[in-house]
C-alpha cells in the first residue's frame, strides 16, 4: 500500500535544486509576514557569518498563510546583508518554501522539515520560530554549532524570560521531565531548537505521524525522544524570548500539548524512567537561567476562584483520578481564603504523578484526565505567583529547584501508583 | 606575409602564453631560444591557437624573470639574436600565428644604462628619467605590491644619495612619465618592435605609470592620457595592432583603460579567474555570476582577456578575506604553495589532476565572454614544482616527450635553466606532448577539439551573454548570442550528478544540437527544459530553428 | 381382562419405546448438531480473533475511543468481545437448528420468531450499552469544559446533558425493540420537554448572573482602559 507523501512534487523539485546541504534551518509559519522578515535576515546573517563555507539552506513550511508569508521568505535576498551586517556571502543561500494542505499544525511542519533534512542529508538542522522578534544572528549559530561541531544530537534553548512567563513549563514540564528522565532541560517544549541529521532521521522513521489538524506538541515528543534514545543533548542560552503568540493562551490546549504528551510518553518509556535515579545537568552554552523581574499585573483572585470552583465542581471526576488522601488535602486547600491558600510543592508533585498513573490506566477518557488537571494547575500557578511576588531571580530559581527535587524525591511514588490500585 | 589584418582579430582569437626560455632549446645550452620556438610553431598551429604572447625576452639581469629590462631593443643572448627573433616572427606569420610581445613600460632594471646614468649624479641629463626624492615620505597613500619582500616603495641609492621610487622590486626603478622625453623614448621602443612586424603588445603594470601626491598613485588620469597618446600613435602608424593591458584591478576600475575604445584593445579580467576556481570548489555558481554581473560593459571594439593560469601566482588580491582564506584552504593548504596574496600553482595540480574538472574549467574559459589565454603546458596538464623559489615552479621546461630532458633540450639535465618535473604523476614521462598526440582521448587532443569549436563559433568571442538562473545553484548556465547564432552553455559545477530545469521559453521551438558530438536534443517546449548532468559535466548547445 | 391390560400396557410400552426409538435418533442428531455447532462456532471464533488481531482491530478501536469505554466498563478487549459474540451467535444458531430437528410442534414457530428477535435484541443492548457510556462521556466533557471556561453552574449543565442523553438512548432502545411505541414516544416527549423547561428556567436564573458578570467585566475593563496581563503558560 503506497503511503501518501506529505511532500508535494513541486517541493521535491525545490529540494533537488537545493541539493545536499550541511546545515538546514526550518521556519514553520502561518500568517507571519510582519515578523518573518526580521527573523529570516537574522538567520541568513547568522549562517553566512559563522558558517560561510558550509552549504546551507532555509526552509519555510507554511500552513496556508493569507498574508504572503512564503513570498517574504523566498524573496529575502542575501545581497542586502552586506549593508546591515557587513557580510559578503561566499556561496548561495537558497530559501525555499512549501505549503502543506492541512490546517496549521506544528506536527506537519516538523514532519516536513525532518523529511527535507533527511532528503538534503543535512548534518545539522535548526528550527526557528518566525515570531522571535528579538532574534539575533547568533541564535541560529548557537543552536547549530553544538550539533555541527561538538557532536550533539539535540540542542534545547534557554531564554531570558519574565519570571511569570512559562509557569506551566517551570512547574510541570521541566520538573517532571527532569525527575523522570534524569536530564535537566529547561525548555523541553520550545519553538526553537537544533538537532543532528542522525537523530532527525531516526525520529522521522520512529515517530507515528498522525497528521490530525491542529496537532501540536511534537516538539516535546522530539525532546523526550532525544533523552530516552540516549542521544547527546545540550542547551544553549539564546536571549530574550519575546512573548509568543504561537502558544495558546488557552490553558487546556497548552496542557494537552505539554502534559498530555508527557503523560503519553511514560508508557512506552517505562523501562527508562523506572530506572532513573536523580538527575544530571547537561552541557550548556551560556547561563542556565535568567529572568526579568518587571512588575506584571495578574488577576490572582481569579486564579484562586477558578481553582476552588474546579475542585468543588469536578469532585466526581477528581475522585476517579486522585487518591483519597490527595483529594481530601486538595479540598482543604481549596476551602482556604486567598491569603492562606497555598498549593505546596509536595502535594503538587503527588497530584501530577497520580494524574499520570490514572492516565496510564485510562480510568476515564485520557483527554478528560488532562483537562481535569487544568483547574488544579491554576491553583499551583496562583501559589507560584503569590510566593514569588517580590522574589529575586535567585529566589525564584531556588523555588523551582526545590520543586524539582520534590518531583525527584517522589518518583518512587509514581512507580507505586503506576501499577497499584488507587 | 603577415596574417590578414581583420581589425578585430583579437576578439575571436585564442592566445597562447609562452616564455621563450621554457619552450624548446635548439642550441643545447639548457635554455629555450627563438630558433627552438620557431621549430615548435607547427605544434602550436596544430593546437589551433591564433596568437603567441611572448613573455619578456629582452636583455636583463633576470632578477624578476625578465621583467627587469636592461635593453629594450635587443634580445637576451640566451634566447638568440634579434635576427633569430625576426626569423621566428616570419615563420609564425607564415602559419597565420600572430605574435604579441610583452613590454614593461613602468620600470627598467637598475642595470639599464638609463638608470646608471640617472643615478650617476644629481645633474645628469637623464636624472629626470626616474622618480627621485630626498625623503622616503612622499606618496604615502600608495600600497606595496610585493608585501613578502619589499618594505617601502622607496629605495635608497647610495651613489646619488637619494631615494628612488619603485612599485615592484627595489631593483626595478620606475620611469618618470611626467618627463616628455621619457614618453617619447618609450614610444620609439614600441615603434622599433612594431616596425619589425609584431602584432601587439601586452603592456605590463600600466596603472602605475604616473605618481601624484595624496593619491594611491594607481589609475591616475595622467596615466590614461599617456595611454591614449600611445594608442593614437599606434592606430595612425600601425593599424590592426593590438594593446593588451595588464592591470590587476577590479573590473569597474579597469573599465577606464578601455576608454571610449581609444585606450587598450584588451585587458585581463583578473577577478574572474579566482572565482572560477572558487565556484568549482564551492559547487556554487554565485561567485562567477556575481563578478560577471559587476563587470561593466565595454566598447564593442574591446575585449576581456580570460585565463585560468598564467606565469604569475593565482592572485587573490581581488577577493574578500573570507574568500581568500577559503581559496587558500581549498587550493593551497601547504604554505609553500602560497606567495604574496596568491597561489603559485599550475592548472592541473590545482584541480587535483582531475580530468573532468580540467575540462570543465577550460570549457568555461572558452565560452565566457572574452579571449581565452592558455598558459603553455596547461594544454597537456603539466604540473608544477612548489620547491622552486618565487614563481619559478610554474615556469619549468615544456614536456615534449618521455625522452632526454623531456625532449626540451639536449643539454645535460643539470644545466637546464630549471629542473624538469620528475614525479610519477606530473613528470615528463607521464605527461608529455608526444604521448598525448598519440591518443585521441588525451587532454591535448581534447583541447584541440575544444579550441576548434571555440573558433568556429564567433558568438563566444563577440556575442552577448545572458545568464539563466536555474533554481539549482550548482549549475551555471548562459546564452551566448551573436546575430542569428545562439549558443546555450550549461556547466555543472558540482562533483555529483545534478538535475537542472532551464527556463528556455524565450527559445521555444528550437532544437538543441550538442556541439561536441553534433547530436540532437529534444525541442524546447513550454515546460522547463530538464537536463541531467554528470559530475563536472558541461554542455555546449547550438540552438537551431528548423 | 388381564390379557387386555397386558396387551394395552405392552402396546403402550411398545408405543413409548417406538416413540422413544423414533425420538432418540433425533435427539442424538440434535446433540450431534449442537456439538458440531460448538466446534464450528469455536473455529469461527478462533478465525475471527486471528483476523481481527491481524488487522489490528484493537488499535483501530483505540483510535475511535471504543476501547476506553470498554476499559471503563471492565469489559475485555474489542477483539475478544467481537469474537465471543460471533461464537455465541453461531452456537445458538446451531442449537436452535438442533431443537427444530426434534420436531416438537409449535416450538418451530417460536424458534423462528426468536431468530427474528435476536438481532433486534442485540442492537438494543448495543444501543443501551454505548448510549450510557456516551452519556457519561458527554456529561463529563461538558463539565470539564464548563469548569475550565469558568462557566457558572457546570454541574447543572453536566447533569442535564446526561439526563437528555439517557432519555434519548432509552427511547431509541425501546423503539428498536418495537415495544409500546406510541407510549414511549409520548413519554419521551414529555420527559424531554420537562428537562428543557428545567434547563430554560435554570439558564434564566443562572444566566442573570452570567449576563451581569459579562456586562460588568466589559464595562469595568473599558473604564480601566487596560487589560490585566496574563502571562503565557509556555
Amino acid at each position: 500500500m503506497a503511503e501518501e507523501s506529505i511532500l508535494t512534487d513541486d517541493f521535491i523539485r525545490q529540494l533537488i535544486n537545493v541539493g545536499e546541504v550541511d546545515l538546514l534551518v526550518g521556519l514553520p509559519t502561518h500568517n507571519n509576514a510582519k515578523t518573518v522578515e526580521t527573523v529570516i535576515k537574522a538567520v541568513q546573517a547568522g549562517l553566512l557569518k559563522c558558517f560561510p563555507r558550509e552549504r546551507t539552506a532555509i526552509l519555510n513550511v507554511d500552513g496556508g498563510s493569507k498574508d504572503g508569508t512564503p513570498d517574504v521568505v523566498t524573496g529575502a535576498s542575501i545581497n542586502d546583508l552586506r549593508r546591515v551586517y557587513n557580510i559578503h556571502a561566499l556561496r548561495t543561500l537558497p530559501s525555499i518554501s512549501t505549503r502543506y494542505a492541512s490546517s496549521p499544525s506544528s506536527e506537519t511542519s516538523l514532519h516536513t522539515i525532518l523529511s527535507a533534512a533527511e532528503l538534503l542529508r543535512a548534518k545539522a538542522c535548526a528550527v526557528i520560530s518566525p515570531e522571535s522578534l528579538n532574534i539575533e544572528p547568533e541564535w541560529v549559530v548557537k543552536l547549530l554549532r553544538p550539533v555541527y561541531q561538538d557532536n550533539a544530537d539535540f540542542v534545547a534553548p534557554i531564554y531570558r524570560r519574565h519570571k511569570f512567563e512559562g509557569v506551566l513549563v517551570s512547574n510541570v514540564v521541566y520538573p517532571m521531565t527532569r525527575a523522570l528522565y534524569g536530564q535537566r532541560i529547561r525548555e523541553p517544549y520550545a519553538s526553537e531548537f537544533g538537532f543532528s541529521g542522525r537523530f532527525g532521521s531516526l525520529f522521522l522513521t520512529q515517530h507515528s505521524w498522525r497528521h490530525e489538524p491542529g496537532q501540536f506538541g511534537t516538539e516535546l515528543e522530539m525532546t523526550l525522544n532525544a533523552i530516552t534514545g540516549g542521544y547527546k543533548v545540550s542547551q544553549a542560552f539564546l536571549g530574550t524570548k519575546s512573548r509568543s503568540e504561537h502558544h495558546p493562551d488557552d490553558l487546556v490546549a497548552a496542557m494537552r500539548q505539554t502534559v498530555g504528551v508527557l503523560f503519553s510518553s511514560l508508557e512506552p518509556n517505562f523501562a527508562t524512567w523506572s530506572a532513573v535515579d536523580g538527575s544530571k545537568p547537561i552541557s550548556t552554552v551560556g547561563p542556565e537561567y535568567e529572568v526579568t523581574l518587571d512588575p506584571l499585573r495578574v488577576n490572582r483572585k481569579r486564579l484562586k476562584d477558578m481553582f476552588s470552583a474546579g475542585v468543588g465542581e469536578l469532585e466526581s471526576v477528581l475522585r476517579s483520578i486522585l487518591s483519597q488522601s490527595t483529594f481530601e488535602a486538595l479540598q482543604q486547600i481549596a476551602a482556604l481564603d486567598e491569603e492562606t491558600c497555598r498549593y505546596p510543592a509536595e502535594l503538587w508533585a503527588k497530584t501530577v504523578y497520580e494524574f499520570a498513573a490514572s492516565y496510564h490506566k485510562s480510568v476515564i477518557s485520557r483527554d478528560h484526565i488532562v483537562q481535569a488537571l487544568v483547574p488544579l494547575y491554576r491553583g499551583r500557578m496562583f501559589t507560584f505567583l503569590v510566593e514569588n511576588r517580590t522574589a529575586s531571580a535567585e529566589q525564584i530559581e531556588n523555588g523551582i529547584e526545590f520543586l524539582c527535587r520534590e518531583f525527584e524525591r517522589l518518583r518512587p511514588y509514581l512507580l507505586e501508583v503506576w501499577n497499584g490500585g488507587k | 606575409m603577415a596574417p590578414e589584418q581583420g581589425a578585430l582579430w583579437y576578439k575571436n582569437a585564442v592566445i597562447y602564453q609562452v616564455h621563450v626560455r621554457g619552450f624548446y632549446d635548439n642550441n643545447g645550452d639548457g635554455i629555450g631560444d627563438f630558433e627552438g620556438l620557431a621549430q615548435k610553431l607547427d605544434y602550436l598551429r596544430e593546437l589551433g591557437i591564433d596568437a603567441i604572447w611572448l613573455m619578456p625576452f629582452f636583455p636583463s639581469p633576470l632578477r624578476d624573470d625578465g621583467y627587469d629590462i636592461s635593453d629594450y631593443t635587443s634580445v637576451h643572448p640566451s634566447y638568440g639574436t634579434l635576427e633569430d627573433f625576426k626569423q621566428f616572427l616570419l615563420a609564425a606569420h607564415e602559419r597565420s600565428i600572430r605574435v604579441i610581445v610583452e613590454m614593461v613600460l613602468n620600470h627598467t632594471s637598475d642595470q639599464h644604462a638609463w638608470f646608471q646614468e640617472s643615478r650617476s649624479s644629481q645633474d645628469n641629463p637623464r636624472r629626470d628619467w626616474y622618480v627621485w626624492s630626498d625623503t622616503d615620505s612622499r606618496y604615502r597613500g600608495t600600497r606595496i605590491i610585493f608585501i613578502d619582500t619589499e618594505m617601502s616603495n622607496w629605495a635608497w641609492d647610495p651613489i646619488s644619495k637619494s631615494y628612488y621610487w619603485h612599485r615592484f622590486f627595489s631593483h626595478q626603478p620606475d620611469l618618470n612619465y611626467d618627463n616628455p622625453i621619457v614618453r617619447e623614448q618609450m614610444w620609439s621602443v614600441m615603434k622599433f618592435w612594431l616596425e619589425l612586424g609584431i602584432d601587439g603588445f601586452r603592456l605590463d603594470a600600466v596603472p602605475y605609470l604616473v605618481e601624484r601626491e595624496g593619491t594611491s598613485c594607481e589609475n591616475l588620469p595622467e596615466t590614461h592620457d599617456i595611454i591614449k597618446e600611445l594608442r593614437r600613435r599606434l592606430d595612425r602608424e600601425f593599424p590592426g595592432r593590438m594593446l593588451l593591458a595588464e592591470a590587476n584591478q577590479w573590473p569597474a576600475d579597469l573599465r577606464p583603460y578601455f576608454g571610449d575604445g581609444d585606450e587598450f584593445h584588451m585587458a585581463f579580467h583578473f577577478p574572474l579567474m579566482p572565482r572560477m576556481f572558487m565556484g568549482v570548489k564551492l559547487e556554487d555558481r554565485k561567485p562567477i555570476t556575481e563578478i560577471l554581473q559587476q563587470t561593466p560593459e565595454i566598447p564593442d571594439s574591446c575585449q576581456w582577456g580570460l585565463f585560468l593560469r598564467n606565469h604569475d601566482e593565482l592572485t587573490l588580491e581581488m577577493v574578500t578575506d573570507i574568500e581568500r582564506d577559503y581559496m587558500y584552504d581549498s587550493y593551497a593548504l601547504s604554505k609553500t604553495m602560497r606567495i604574496n596574496l596568491g597561489i603559485r600553482r599550475r592548472l592541473a595540480p590545482l584541480l587535483d589532476n582531475d580530468r573532468r574538472r580540467i575540462e570543465l574549467m577550460n570549457g568555461m574559459l572558452m565560452s565566457l565572454p572574452g579571449t581565452p589565454i592558455i598558459y603553455y603546458g596547461d594544454e597537456i596538464g603539466m604540473g608544477d614544482n612548489v620547491n622552486l623559489g618565487d614563481r619559478n615552479g610554474v615556469r619549468t621546461p615544456m614536456q615534449w616527450s618521455g625522452g632526454w630532458n623531456g625532449g626540451f633540450s639536449t643539454a645535460d639535465p643539470e644545466s637546464l635553466y630549471a629542473p624538469l618535473l620528475l614525479n610519477p604523476v606530473f613528470g615528463f614521462q607521464a605527461i608529455n606532448v608526444l604521448s598525448q598526440k598519440r591518443s585521441e582521448h588525451s587532454l591535448l587532443s581534447w583541447m584541440k577539439h575544444l579550441i576548434r569549436l571555440r573558433k568556429s563559433t564567433p558568438a563566444f568571442g563577440s556575442g552577448s551573454i545572458e545568464f539563466l538562473y536555474p533554481a539549482n545553484h550548482r549549475v551555471l548556465a548562459y546564452i551566448r548570442k551573436l546575430s542569428n547564432e545562439t549558443i546555450l552553455v550549461v556547466n555543472n559545477l558540482s562533483s555529483s550528478a545534478q538535475a537542472v530545469e532551464l527556463d528556455l521559453r524565450a527559445f521555444k521551438g528550437n532544437i538543441l544540437i550538442e556541439m561536441f558530438g553534433k547530436n540532437l536534443f529534444p525541442r524546447i517546449g513550454n515546460n522547463p527544459y530538464l537536463l541531467t548532468m554528470g559530475p563536472y559535466q558541461f554542455f555546449w548547445f547550438r540552438l537551431r530553428q528548423i | 381382562m388381564r390379557e387386555l391390560i397386558v396387551g394395552e400396557l405392552s402396546q403402550a410400552a411398545q408405543e413409548i419405546i417406538r416413540g422413544f426409538a423414533h425420538f432418540l435418533p433425533r435427539l442424538i442428531e440434535m446433540l450431534v448438531i449442537a456439538f458440531v455447532g460448538w466446534v464450528i462456532a469455536y473455529l469461527a471464533k478462533w478465525i475471527f480473533r486471528s483476523i481481527l488481531r491481524l488487522v489490528k482491530f484493537d488499535k483501530l478501536s483505540e483510535n475511535t475511543g471504543a476501547s476506553q469505554f470498554l476499559n471503563q466498563a471492565a469489559l475485555p478487549s474489542p477483539t475478544e468481545l467481537v469474537s465471543r459474540f460471533v461464537f455465541w451467535v453461531a452456537w445458538l444458531g446451531f442449537i436452535m437448528l438442533g431443537v427444530s430437528v426434534l420436531g416438537i410442534g409449535g416450538l418451530q414457530q417460536h424458534i423462528s420468531r426468536f431468530f427474528l428477535f435476536v438481532p433486534r435484541l442485540f442492537v438494543t443492548l448495543f444501543i443501551i450499552f454505548f448510549g450510557l457510556l456516551l452519556a457519561g462521556f458527554f456529561s463529563r466533557a461538558a463539565l470539564l469544559a464548563a469548569v475550565n471556561a469558568n462557566f457558572p453552574s457546570p454541574r447543572l449543565l453536566s447533569i442535564s446533558i446526561r439526563a437528555i442523553s439517557i432519555i434519548f438512548v432509552l427511547s431509541m432502545a425501546l423503539e428498536e425493540l418495537g415495544l409500546a411505541e406510541q407510549t414511549m414516544r409520548l413519554a419521551f416527549g414529555i420527559a424531554f420537554g420537562a428537562v428543557m423547561l428545567g434547563l430554560a428556567i435554570a439558564f434564566g436564573m443562572g444566566g442573570k448572573d452570567l449576563a451581569r458578570q459579562f456586562l460588568e467585566r466589559r464595562l469595568v475593563h473599558e473604564r480601566k482602559g487596560e487589560k490585566e496581563e496574563e502571562p503565557s503558560p509556555l
